[in-house]
């Protein structure tokens, strides 16, 4: 079911973009943040800055959730009058949510080394003289993704109670009914 | 006795009521029916005859507020949710009058997917999907996406989706309800081939005479049935 979980993902090309690069760009943030606040570059301004990322984070989870099972209530629906237990569709829905946070940690990784080779580059041809600063350590970056990833469990609670309150008997109604 | 080994489904006093801008509706008033294995039942009445009501209530979709059904020799009126998505999933076919097929996934897939939250591998998955399709006359459609489809042929792909785990019942409400009268002759000649040749009851709920393709003619109105031909 995971499998299909990630099929259904990347079939939703316009959400799962959007979703994919957003996330992408709060863990490179999050993560360039936190390893500014850990190397005290910019004092509290970063604690800060960091709980406003988890809070978009937290928001982006809910809202993803959302859509995946609002929009998408009569497939739901469908998948019930078939045979699928609320367990079966949890598991797709969650599935979805989950793998475009890896994607987008995926990315932040394959960024990350461009932007490395990128500074190492002007640093050599003198555009920086410090260069530390403003490199972005992989220890900082897969603990936000696991952090990210931790915030989501609220949006699989309310995946599920979405999930739960879709009745099979939608998928019998004509369309816009 | 034995004549009742051969009921497939078994609807025993039924009564259901909806409460609708403050108005009480009876639905399905002292509803008693028995349809058998291998049977062809259509079911008609005019719009807001309580039809389709039956038909959620013998799937287990809306439970009665009295009465039984029974469904291969098991009460389902009092199943647990859990209990009649797996009886769902082993006896029951749906078709559905807006196909309902998912529209990011191919003919294909959209079969394939009764079969996902089963233990079987994914090759014996694609292969019966491939024997479905090709009982629909739709293998050639088989990478195509629900868009690229014509109305007779999504409800194909619906059928093929249908029968893919062999049911033992496909239940049908205004399957050709959204197709011209070409499409509906195929549409309805494919679930009589269906019925005939694997033995699959099949309960088809109409608004239209269609009593020539069933075995068996229920002719409800105002939530009674008022005829059984």
């Amino acid at each position: 079911m995971w499998r299909k979980a990630i099929l259904l993902s990347l079939r939703e090309k316009k959400i799962f973009t959007v979703f994919t690069l957003i996330y992408t760009i709060l863990i490179f943030l999050t993560s360039l943040f936190w390893d500014l606040a850990i190397k005290e570059e910019i004092g509290a301004a970063a604690n800060y800055l960091l709980v406003i990322f988890f809070g978009t984070s937290l928001f982006l989870s809910l809202l993803y959730a959302w859509i995946l099972v609002s929009r998408k209530r009569r497939v739901w629906a469908t998948f019930k009058c078939i045979g699928y237990t609320n367990k079966n569709i949890l598991v797709l829905v969650s599935g979805m949510i989950f793998f475009t946070t890896i994607v987008g940690f995926i990315i932040v990784i394959e960024v990350l080394f461009h932007y490395t080779a990128a500074l190492a580059y002007l640093h050599s041809e003198g555009f920086f003289s410090k260069i530390n600063e403003i490199l972005i350590g992989l220890v900082p970056v897969i603990i936000t993704s696991a952090l990210f990833i931790i915030v989501q469990i609220v949006a699989f609670f309310l995946a599920y109670r979405k999930v739960l309150k879709v009745r099979p008997i939608i998928a019998l109604k004509k369309v816009g009914e | 006795m034995s004549a009742d080994k051969d009921v497939m489904i078994e609807a025993v006093d039924i009564n259901k009521e909806y409460r609708r801008a403050g108005a009480i509706i009876r639905a399905l008033a002292d509803v008693n029916l028995k349809i058998r294995s291998g049977e062809f039942a259509v079911i008609q009445g005019p719009t807001g005859c309580g039809k389709s009501t039956l038909l959620n209530v013998l799937s287990g979709l809306d439970l009665p507020d009295s009465g039984r059904i029974i469904f291969d020799g098991e009460n389902i009126a009092r199943a647990t949710e859990d209990r009649l998505s797996r009886l769902r999933r082993q006896k029951i076919g749906f078709v559905f009058q807006d196909f309902n097929l998912v529209n990011t996934l191919t003919a294909m897939e959209n079969v394939e997917s009764v079969l996902w939250p089963t233990v079987l591998r994914q090759k014996e998955i694609e292969n019966r999907a491939i024997t479905a399709l090709r009982d629909v006359d739709l293998l050639d459609r088989k990478d195509h996406y629900p868009v690229q489809m014509s109305g007779g042929e999504k409800q194909r792909c619906g059928i093929a989706r249908a029968i893919i785990h062999r049911p033992r019942v496909i239940l049908a409400d205004e399957a050709t309800g959204n197709l011209d009268p070409e499409s509906e002759k195929q549409v309805m000649d494919l679930l009589k081939k269906i019925n005939k040749e694997m033995e699959t009851t099949i309960i088809f709920v109409t608004h239209r005479d269609l009593s020539q393709y069933g075995t068996k003619t229920i002719r409800m109105d105002k939530g009674r049935i008022i005829k059984i031909q």
